[in-house]
């Protein structure tokens, strides 16, 4: 029961990254279309540029708060000079475009950096675990968890009250109609990419403090990929309850499962979980259903 | 298609029917023949004979890919999963049961084509952006974990096997040198483009390509869609195995490193590059990716003494090239270098009356 009850806090505690993750892979799904698969990098950039900050003595908020801006501005640039070309391609162009971006930054990081692992370092948590009842977590997980959250409810009130959060939701909502009302959408797509840069970047930033940075890191832009199929492609508390249940699942399978398939099962699980997802329920928790058989 | 030659008609159907249609295109077969088997071989040199058999294992693993991408509308990015499976059961049934090395090579690739309609079968039921995320779990699910983490355990041989020189033999001839890959390569490049190439003109392939155009129209005239999907993913995966067979002749041992995802996204890259829809594109499209990358290595190796790091940092710097090649193609030539080669061959087929 401890060791079910350990899995499943430190599962929620991961998850709760991973939902920030997700949740700038679905904005920019939802606003312009764009199936990006080159989360991954982007929270290898974002990571990058914490880390190098806070070596070089900045603060550590200070260094996320820079991350953000910088992330934000990276993001406007790359919608830019690369995606706003491609509206109106077809599917596999963009997303190809997508793996192609992320090779081009996979390949610029690790030019720059290289490819050794590094840490943030002194650390930045209390490298001292707290334990509630038996279950041991890591102040590192309740710090990047209670980021996490902080995070997902500025977007959220982000979405809810401010003129770009509404026109965000215009556009994905109906694109010409926001037109119409004369709502900008390659605004919208930019600022859409903006923030899928901060969401990954501060995710990748937090994660790394748990186990360090490589070029590795960037992983976690596949594992948002069964979070986001589970929760709906577009839909925002999809993607939260998705990344948190991808999370918990990943722990408690490498928790249970490893004594009948030892090796890499916490890495497989989420996938083959997604698999099966998309057999019963194509269209995830909260998706459109667009219903087609084919 | 590209057009007759200007003044050149067909009189009867079986003219019409010819997999070469005119002289010319006979004449341009074999001396690409003769390139491919005296010039190569005799005058290229070894570095040229390794490069090509670079280009030849791209092109088989390419083939794969743009059958079900480009002729089936079935997009995979988990490809490098069936060169896996195809190289993996060659060499086990090599070192294990000494089978000969093609009835090892016609088992990898019957054995890979079933494990493409078993990650197939999702298909039947999902499409477009879903899809490629089963392609994706077939990618990890096999190299990540069955083959790493189970078969790379059979026989006690560590992560990798090694394949001792003359475990591959042909009959009384063993395959130890670069020459002899060059050739079996080059044989197998051939007859799998022309199988496929005609199997493409067949009622089969005319039923892929309705699938790609429209399944739901396709369906309403009478093409079994699952069917036939499954029938794609067979016959990728069993170009895939065969590929994955080829390439452990070119290897000293066998890791799942060689399958990693990077693969399948570089397979991908090379019919994007080349092509989309077009068996031309898989040749242009491996030609341009395998010859931009050693470019890449001559540009590289002079700067060395100017710049130490260099060498150590080519792998990432591969990536970036990679990526960015597709990114640009993708947006100025979203067509590929095959429609560039079907303009130039048009110009000069229709020439002096274009319109």
């Amino acid at each position: 029961m401890q060791l079910f009850l350990q899995a499943l806090i430190t599962g929620i505690m991961m998850g709760g990254i991973y939902a920030l993750v997700a949740l700038g892979w679905t904005l920019i799904y939802k606003c312009s279309g764009v199936l990006n698969l080159a989360m991954g990098e982007l929270t290898l950039i974002g990571a990058y540029i914490c880390l190098t900050l806070y070596l070089w003595g900045v603060p550590f908020l200070l260094a996320l708060l820079l991350t953000v801006i910088i992330g934000f501005i990276l993001g406007l640039i790359t919608e830019r000079l690369f995606l706003d070309k491609l509206i109106g391609e077809p599917v596999l162009t963009v997303i190809m475009v997508t793996v192609g971006l992320s090779f081009f930054f996979r390949g610029i990081i690790a030019f720059i950096f290289g490819t050794d692992t590094v840490i943030f370092d002194p650390p930045v948590f209390p490298m001292k675990p707290i334990e509630v009842g038996g279950i041991i977590v890591g102040q590192v997980y309740i710090w990047s968890f209670i980021a996490a959250i902080v995070l997902l409810l500025v977007f959220m009130a982000f979405f809810q009250y401010t003129r770009w959060g509404l026109s965000m939701q215009a556009t994905a909502d109906d694109e010409m109609a926001a037109l119409s009302l004369g709502v900008s959408a390659r605004f919208v797509y930019a600022i859409a990419w903006g923030i899928a840069f901060v969401s990954a970047g501060v995710g990748g930033a937090l994660l790394s403090n748990i186990n360090g940075l490589n070029i590795s890191v960037g992983y976690l832009g596949l594992l948002v990929l069964p979070a986001v199929v589970l929760g709906g492609l577009n839909s925002v508390p999809g993607a939260i309850v998705g990344g948190i249940i991808i999370g918990v699942l990943q722990n408690l399978s490498g928790t249970y499962l490893d004594r009948f398939f030892p090796g890499g099962v916490k890495e497989i699980a989420p996938f083959i979980f997604m698999v099966v997802i998309l057999f019963y329920k194509p269209f995830g928790l909260w998706g459109w259903e667009r219903i087609e058989r084919v | 298609m590209s057009y007759l030659p200007c003044g050149v008609y067909h009189e009867v159907y079986r003219q019409d029917h010819a997999f070469w249609q005119t002289k010319f295109v006979i004449w341009k077969m074999i001396l690409l023949g003769v390139f491919i088997f005296f010039v190569i071989p005799y005058f290229g040199g070894l570095y040229a004979i390794s490069v090509t058999n670079l280009i030849f294992y791209t092109i088989m693993g390419a083939l794969g890919v743009q059958l079900l991408i480009g002729y089936c509308g079935q997009v995979t990015l988990g490809h490098a999963a069936f060169l896996a499976v195809g190289a993996y059961t060659s060499t086990l049934l090599m070192l294990q049961w000494n089978v000969p090395y093609l009835a090892s090579m016609l088992c990898a690739g019957l054995l890979a084509g079933l494990w493409g309609i078993l990650f197939g079968l999702p298909s039947a039921k999902v499409k477009g952006f879903y899809l490629i995320m089963t392609s994706l779990a077939a990618q990890f699910v096999t190299v990540e974990f069955i083959l790493t983490q189970y078969v790379s355990q059979i026989g006690g041989r560590g992560q990798a096997f090694s394949l001792p020189p003359g475990t591959i033999t042909i009959g009384p001839m063993v395959i130890d040198t670069d020459t002899k890959v060059y050739y079996l390569g080059a044989i197998l490049t051939i007859v799998l483009t022309m199988g496929l190439a005609n199997l493409l003109r067949s009622k089969v392939g005319r039923a892929w390509v309705a699938i790609r155009d429209n399944d739901i129209a396709a369906e309403t005239m009478g093409i079994n869609i699952v069917t036939y999907k499954l029938m794609a993913y067979f016959v990728a995966g069993f170009i895939g195995g065969v590929a994955g067979a080829f390439w452990v002749s070119n290897l000293a041992a066998l890791s799942p490193e060689h399958f990693q995802w990077f693969w399948s996204l570089w397979l991908v890259g090379v019919i994007l590059i080349g092509g989309v829809g077009s068996l031309y594109g898989t040749i242009f499209g491996a030609l341009f990716m395998v010859l931009i990358l050693e470019a890449l290595k001559f540009i590289i190796i002079p700067l060395t003494p100017l710049y130490p790091a260099i060498g150590m940092k080519m792998m990432s710097l591969k990536d970036a090239v990679f990526g960015l090649a597709i990114v640009v193609f993708l947006i100025y030539e979203p067509n590929g270098l095959a429609y560039r080669w079907w303009q130039t061959k048009n110009y000069f087929n229709l020439w002096p009356f274009s319109y």
